[in-house]
């Protein structure tokens, strides 16, 4: 055989090799397998391209896989978080070879919105990425469109039968290498060549007020509101019991508000609790404040702790204030008084580095735990951009506590340790479970938290009062819009901004289509958990149908960002009404086809009846709000008892149940959808003519066509849409009735352009914290039931 | 012993080293050939990671073989009688005629001591789920 024999026994080998190559790409391209993996909001986007309007499977990515052992793709859904990201690159490893990655929304891609010190500022800084979807979250299109472009890549640009065959050389799953910020990446906020410029909002960010032309601006003071008689009998009583301990602030913008003593909060709180009348059985929130950046630090001790309790007779709220001194303060513990003040304090613990003596497990809650620093502190910087990039190196130093950390258990105990979560099916988000185990009976339970934690109260103090609306959209995913409300009602309290009857009445509408958006999406992941797949893609359609509506009205699904500062951001368009009463029309019939597969379902029933028990008593000590309390019996929902908005104009019920378990939980919600939808056709059918927003341009944005009319208008659109408007100084707190319970802005500002301290009083973080009390002595396939029972979500978990 | 008259029903057996063989080399082949494809075709990446057991993508904690609890050991050991003790009932209802009714009385006696047994464990709570269902009269300090 001369030189020709061999080339043209090479060339048919490469023939071969060729052929072999289109033949396992084919073969690759239509059986990716998917991992079960979601980090964020994207992720319902994801997983509504896998139901029936979309159907994924149509490309040939049939099932999300719940083990990175059977998964070949990674799409990351949603933001990675600093403390998730050594997760995210073990699971990555642990997938099979060869594998692709999909980075799906701004978060995944680049940090997005979420430029905050917990955030890592793109997933190409630790993983190879194929394909980028952009949007904030993208559609469900955008997923299969991103799966196309994957099945090209693979098509066109790799040769695997080399790799395959053992034969060296071979191109074959990801081939991008991996970003290095500063040569193959920049986190630049500003792009790259502005250097010279200062990052946008820098100049108003405290601690540092440069050239912060706010100062430069008039304001009314704050709105301020008269006590009622029994606030002030109140308020009577405590100053008379408690002399030289308990002050009275003056003035307040919502609910009487005293100054304490630091020693002797317990005493104060204890008696408000027991003694007083009313009795303020809640502790509704507790936080904190860094006062040190004040603009009049003279008038300010270094830290404030703010305690919010709330009375269920009247119903009532107050507010308690304390007055902390020094870098690393310390102040007595409530845990004697208030189980779920465990939480909170640890929270302020880790975000503020306050001390809380007595404490039985003091340490920190939503940081990991080797973090450095206090994030709340007015001198530790907000954005991930102002810290060293975040790298493959730390993902794989940085892990998460061992198990064995959680429990004080002897040696040599036999009680087995199971991780459930942070990466896990039944989950519903980056949640760490630490169960220790008898066989499959649940002894003990420790949760782990901050794997979703986005900052969000620190973003709060460098946005704008206007920039901050769509943050709050992200924190409650499933409650799009609505989440919007408490915000604005908060601030609309603290500057007494009036809302127009019609702005209201789109409020609620748009309010309770999400409140059956979450609903509806509950309802099919607590089948799905408890084995019913079916549901999943029945509720999805409707979801769709709402999310049509929305669209239609917003121009958004998943976060519209759509209310303003009072009023909404535009009317109603042509066609809502027919859009709407076509879903008033068939939801129904729907609800009542998807109760049939479920309601009477005796496995169902047998996994839900008296499992996951919540007394009414626990419910109350531990501040449990929305449809656990009423399950648990009490008739409590912020629409009827503080009705906001315009509720108390609406006809609508509260179900109530007594049983407190997951089957009981489970009726209230789905009768729930029901009330929702009353509401609904009650708010389209009397939607009242008039203005959209509130015409008083003080605080709101004013229209781009009015603006051009007038120059005072047009000022005001510059500077409102620009460096945002002054609201005025003081505090304000403002809850919703959320899908999920409770949900409250407390609102700072020390009068400037941004908020001063923003803090979320959200439901999920207080529901959750009573899972170990209903889960003790469960087993393991109950505990599935009970966390899907309890309807939290991560982001309203930690922010 | 075949029952008489049922010869010609059934096949003659021929015994045939040959085709045993060929059989049994066709089986062995064919598991090589599936075992040899898979570790040559099978992408192998045997880092630390891909190692480690899975484990909601934390890395677990302690050994995962632990001594488990008497339940689980109780439900196999039910299965494992109750199961096998069917198989002979199985082949008692394939060759019922031939067997008659003496074959009748010997299996009814045998299925009533195997139904004494159940009701045996059912009353002592052997059926029921997890470590401590004994009767309520049973505590741990007294023996029952």
């Amino acid at each position: 055989m001369g030189n020709n024999g061999i080339t043209a026994f090479l060339q048919q080998q490469n023939f071969l090799l060729t052929r072999l190559d289109a033949l396992i790409n084919w073969s690759r391209q239509y059986s990716l397998w998917p991992m079960f993996f979601g980090l964020s909001c994207c992720f319902i986007e994801e997983a509504a391209a896998f139901t029936s309007r979309y159907d994924i499977a149509r490309f040939g990515a049939e099932v999300m896989r719940g083990s990175p052992r059977q998964a070949d793709l990674l799409i990351i859904s949603g933001t990675v978080f600093k403390k998730i990201a050594p997760v995210v690159l073990r699971l990555y490893e642990q997938m099979a070879d060869p594998k692709w990655v999909i980075s799906m929304g701004s978060c995944a891609n680049s940090g997005g919105m979420y430029d905050v010190y917990s955030v890592v500022q793109g997933v190409d800084q630790m993983l190879p990425v194929d394909i980028y979807i952009p949007g904030c979250p993208p559609r469900p299109e955008a997923v299969l469109h991103a799966l196309t472009l994957l099945q090209e890549k693979i098509r066109t640009g790799e040769r695997p039968s080399r790799s395959v065959l053992n034969l060296g050389g071979g191109i074959q799953g990801t081939q991008e290498p991996v970003r290095v910020d500063g040569i193959s990446k920049s986190r630049d906020p500003r792009g790259t060549g502005y250097t010279g410029l200062p990052i946008r909002g820098t100049a108003a960010t405290p601690p540092v007020f440069w050239q912060n032309r706010t100062e430069l601006m008039w304001t009314p003071q704050a709105h301020r509101v008269e006590l009622g008689s029994a606030d002030k009998s109140l308020e009577t009583q405590l100053l008379e019991r408690f002399r030289k301990v308990v002050q009275s602030t003056g003035d307040t913008s919502d609910m009487l508000t005293l100054q304490v003593k630091p020693d002797q909060v317990p005493e104060v709180l204890g008696f408000l609790k027991n003694d007083a009348s009313p009795r303020f059985l809640r502790l509704e929130d507790l936080t904190a404040v860094d006062e040190s950046a004040r603009k009049d630090p003279f008038s300010y001790p270094d830290f404030t702790l703010v305690y919010h309790l709330l009375s269920f007779e009247g119903p009532r709220r107050i507010r308690i204030k304390t007055s902390l001194h020094g870098p690393h303060p310390a102040a007595p513990t409530l845990t004697r008084l208030w189980p779920n003040a465990d939480w909170y304090e640890r929270e302020v613990f880790d975000m503020f580095g306050i001390d809380f003596k007595g404490h039985p497990n003091l340490r920190r809650l939503i940081m990991p735990h080797d973090w450095m620093g206090h994030p709340l502190l007015k001198s530790y910087p907000g954005r991930a951009t102002e810290m060293r990039p975040y790298t493959l190196a730390d993902a794989r130093r940085q892990q998460p506590l061992d198990a064995g950390v959680f429990f004080q258990k002897p040696d040599g105990s036999e009680e087995m340790l199971l991780n459930l979560g942070p990466h896990h099916i039944s989950t519903h988000g980056l949640m760490r479970f630490v169960l220790a185990l008898d066989g499959e009976k649940i002894t003990d339970l420790d949760m782990d938290i901050g794997y979703h934690h986005r900052g969000v109260e620190k973003i709060g103090e460098r946005q704008s009062w206007h920039q901050f609306i769509p943050y709050t959209d992200r924190v409650d995913y499933m409650n799009g819009t609505a989440n919007n409300l408490p915000y604005l009602m908060a601030v609309e309290t603290l500057a007494g901004i009036g809302v127009p009857d019609r702005a209201q009445c789109i409020r609620v509408m748009l309010s309770e289509f999400f409140r059956l958006n979450n609903h509806l999406i509950w309802f099919a992941t607590l089948a799905h958990d408890l084995g019913a797949m079916t549901p999943n893609f029945y509720t999805f359609r409707e979801r769709e149908h709402i999310m049509d509506i929305v669209e239609l009205i917003t121009g958004g699904r998943l976060h519209p960002s759509w209310f303003r500062i009072g009023g909404v951001a535009a009317d109603l368009p042509d066609g809502w009404k027919e859009a709407v009463d076509d879903f008033v029309k068939t939801f129904l019939k729907r609800l009542k086809e998807y109760e049939s597969l479920t309601t009477r379902n005796p496995i169902f029933k047998a996994r839900t009846r008296g499992i996951g028990r919540l007394s009414l008593q626990d419910a109350i000590d531990w501040g449990v709000t929305g449809p656990m309390l009423r399950a648990s019996g009490m008739d409590w929902d912020v629409r009827k008892k503080f009705p906001y908005s315009g509720y108390q104009n609406y006809d609508f019920d509260i179900p109530t149940a007594t049983e407190g378990d997951c089957f009981a939980r489970y009726l209230i919600r789905v009768e729930e959808m029901r009330q929702s939808l009353r509401i609904i056709r009650q708010a389209a059918d009397r939607m009242p003519d008039g203005a959209y927003v509130s015409q008083d341009c003080r605080y709101g944005v004013p229209s781009k066509s009015a603006s051009l009319k007038d120059i005072e208008t047009l000022i005001h659109h510059f500077v409102h849409t620009t460096r945002g408007p002054e609201i005025p100084r003081g505090e304000a707190y403002a809850a919703i009735e959320s899908p999920r319970g409770d949900q409250g802005y407390y609102v700072i500002s020390d009068g400037t352009s941004s908020a001063y301290r923003m803090r979320i009083r959200t439901p999920a973080f207080a529901n959750v914290q009573v899972i170990p009390r209903m889960a003790r002595g469960a087993s393991i396939s109950d505990f599935v039931a009970i966390i899907g029972s309890v309807d939290y979500l991560l982001p309203d978990i930690d922010r | 012993m075949l029952p008489a008259g049922s010869a010609a029903s059934l096949s003659p057996w021929e015994p045939g080293l040959l085709a045993m063989l060929t059989y049994g080399v066709m089986v062995f082949a064919l598991m090589a050939a599936l075992l040899f494809l898979c570790s040559w075709l099978g992408e192998k990446n045997p880092n630390r990671e891909k190692c480690l057991a899975y484990e909601s993508g934390v890395i677990p904690t302690g050994p995962a073989i632990l001594r488990s609890p008497a339940a689980f050991y109780l439900v196999a050991v039910f299965f494992l009688i109750f199961d096998v003790e069917a198989a002979f009932v199985f082949s008692w209802a394939v060759s019922f005629y031939s067997l008659g009714s003496a074959g009748w009385a010997q299996m009814t006696f045998f299925i009533v001591l195997l139904l004494l047994g159940l009701f045996y464990v059912w009353k002592k709570g052997g059926l029921e789920w997890g470590t401590t269902a004994l009767p309520p009269s049973c505590n741990s300090k007294t023996s029952c």
